[in-house]
């Protein structure tokens, strides 16, 4: 009980000694708060530069006489008294106010040296050149964004506004030049437009979106209806323009014959441009399951089209001579390559109409319209030529074995996958039971091994009391 | 090119246009909405005032490219919020004003 003593006093003399550091650091700081307020003679000190300035009509001679005022101000420690000498020498002799200059003092010690009344125009001068620049440069350089969206959202509305009637223009040129009394789509449709009722009031086109717009026709033998699509650029888009300057696309336009379910026999057949060929075989399941890529070793259309067909016969019935002499010839492809991408005929669509004759072309200028009408014009024909079409007996076997062997293994696959659905169900549910048993045993084993505890502890007692006992 | 002389057209089986019904699942993505709430988000989290900025310019992007009016007016009105209110935070609050000038 000796030892504690010391060590309390230890204890104590370090709290003293902490209690020392804390005040001494203490005065310190008051030390620092004195510094600060020191200051005020260094100004004195500093003060020689503005007599300087103020003397420069004087040059040689005044540097000297401020040398001489500091021995005279570091001995005194009072401020007010070299200020009011200022004062004394200028004309403010006897100003009851001494505080007053001392402000102007503070003001001025912050801003600029000069402490004399003479300075107080030059320190506004400075003040005025320094203010100026700042809202010249700076201001415009920090509103550059604001500027540059400002200007970017005027240019976007007024591109919107520019490219919405262009292509409203558009739309309208082709509506009026196939469209229209007497042009081609009249004198095969009985019903014209969107509009419920047949007559001149009814809208021709549809519009959806600034760059979409569409045109539907019905009441024609063969078929029960056709859906002109056109997707033109996005001109009303700003964004989307600048865009297509790097990656540029066409106005294009998608006609879609809904063919009678009894009017149109086997037939998967698609002709189009390299590209957009390629394109479709990869993506078209029908033109995967059934088509083939044919060759083209004789003259028969032009080297930039590629036919994929079920049968060969089939093609070469499709591109009769006719229609090759007319349009997919060599000679008159030159002409109306650039306007045709693309088309599919299949009674094997993938979309909520099965039997369709799909063209895809691409639209040309408003002012030459007229230069897609043979290919307007293949719509109606291929309509009554599919319609019409008819297979020999044994092509028609041909087709039909293909299509229900297709038929046959989507079927399997479907069957697949319901299967795989119904498997992964049940190793679900068995996971499930199994995770459920798992638990069980595990709580089957806890129990166990308390009852084996309980078992090893009644052992143990007995010894205790055996053991008590003896 | 008609291949048939007879008028092919048949008034009787003609049927009024019906717009298909899209499934609002296969809608195309309106992208620039969507961006324009990202960058909406994002001017307001970190008080990047370019970030609002882009965004009310996907907003205007996307209601350039709006087709259907009810599914697409929810997205841009919230983009257009997120914008707006980034918009607001940094040139009305007081001490980034402060800053600024």
């Amino acid at each position: 009980m000796a030892s504690p003593k010391p060590s309390l006093l230890f204890i104590t003399l370090l709290l003293l000694l902490l209690h020392l550091t804390i005040t001494t650091s203490s005065p310190h700081f008051e030390g620092f708060e004195e510094l600060e307020l020191e200051p005020e003679p260094d100004f004195d000190i500093s003060l020689p530069p503005p007599p300087i300035t103020l003397s420069t009509s004087l040059d040689p001679e005044p540097e000297n006489p401020p040398l001489d005022h500091q021995p005279d101000l570091n001995p005194k420690p009072e401020t007010p008294n070299p200020q009011l000498e200022y004062w004394d020498e200028e004309e403010f002799e006897g100003f009851p106010e001494p505080e007053k200059p001392k402000t102007e003092l503070g003001q001025n010690g912050l801003d600029s040296d000069p402490v004399q009344n003479n300075e107080p125009e030059l320190v506004e001068t400075v003040k005025v050149k320094l203010s100026q620049p700042v809202p010249l440069t700076k201001r415009i350089k920090s509103y550059i964004i604001e500027i540059f969206c400002l200007l970017f959202l005027v240019l976007f509305s007024v591109k919107y506004f520019v490219g919405k009637k262009t292509n409203e223009s558009l739309a309208l040129a082709w509506a009026t030049k196939f469209a229209t009394r007497g042009t081609i789509f009249d004198k095969n449709f009985s019903l014209l437009g969107v509009g419920d009722k047949e007559g001149e009031d009814a809208p021709l086109l549809l519009k959806e979106g600034q760059n979409v717009f569409k045109f539907y026709a019905s009441g024609r033998r063969y078929c029960q209806g056709l859906v002109a699509t056109m997707e033109l650029k996005s001109r009303h888009d700003l964004i989307a323009s600048m865009y297509n300057v790097f990656v540029p696309c066409k106005d294009e336009i998608r006609i879609e014959v809904y063919m009678n379910n009894d009017a149109m026999d086997h037939v998967v057949f698609a002709l189009g441009k390299k590209r957009a060929a390629k394109v479709m075989d990869k993506e078209m399941r029908d033109l995967q399951r059934f088509g083939n890529v044919l060759a083209s070793s004789k003259k028969w259309v032009a080297d930039e089209l590629v036919v994929v067909s079920e049968l060969k016969e089939v093609a070469a019935d499709l591109l009769n001579e006719s229609v090759v002499e007319q349009v997919f010839g060599e000679k008159a492809f030159e002409k109306l390559g650039k306007y045709f991408i693309s088309m599919h005929f299949s009674d094997q669509q993938q979309s909520t109409h099965r039997k369709m004759l799909v063209f895809k072309f691409a639209l040309p200028v408003t002012n030459h319209m007229a230069d897609m009408t043979p290919l307007v014009a293949l719509v109606p024909y291929y309509i009554d030529l599919i319609g019409r079409y008819k297979l020999s007996s044994q092509a028609r076997s041909k087709t039909e074995a293909a299509r229900i062997k297709v038929a046959q293994e989507v079927q399997k696959e479907l069957q697949n996958a319901r299967q795989a659905a119904l498997q992964r169900k049940k190793a679900e549910r068995r996971k499930m039971m199994d995770e459920a048993e798992a638990q069980l045993t595990a709580e089957i084993l806890r129990k166990r091994e308390e009852k084996e505890r309980a078992r090893q502890l009644k052992k143990a007692m007995p010894k205790i009391k055996m053991s008590r006992g003896g | 090119m008609s291949s048939s002389g007879n008028d092919p057209r048949q008034p009787s089986t003609a049927k009024p246009y019906k717009p298909q019904p899209i499934h609002p699942d296969n809608l195309p993505i309106d992208y620039s909405g969507f961006l324009a709430i990202i960058c909406g988000v994002a001017g307001v989290m970190f008080k990047y005032k370019l970030g609002s900025w882009l965004a009310l310019i996907f907003c205007a992007q996307s209601l350039a490219n709006m087709r259907n009016i009810e599914t697409d007016l929810k997205q841009i009105s919230t983009g257009f919020m997120f914008a707006v209110m980034g918009l607001v935070t940094n040139y009305l609050s007081p001490a980034r004003a402060g800053v600024k000038t």
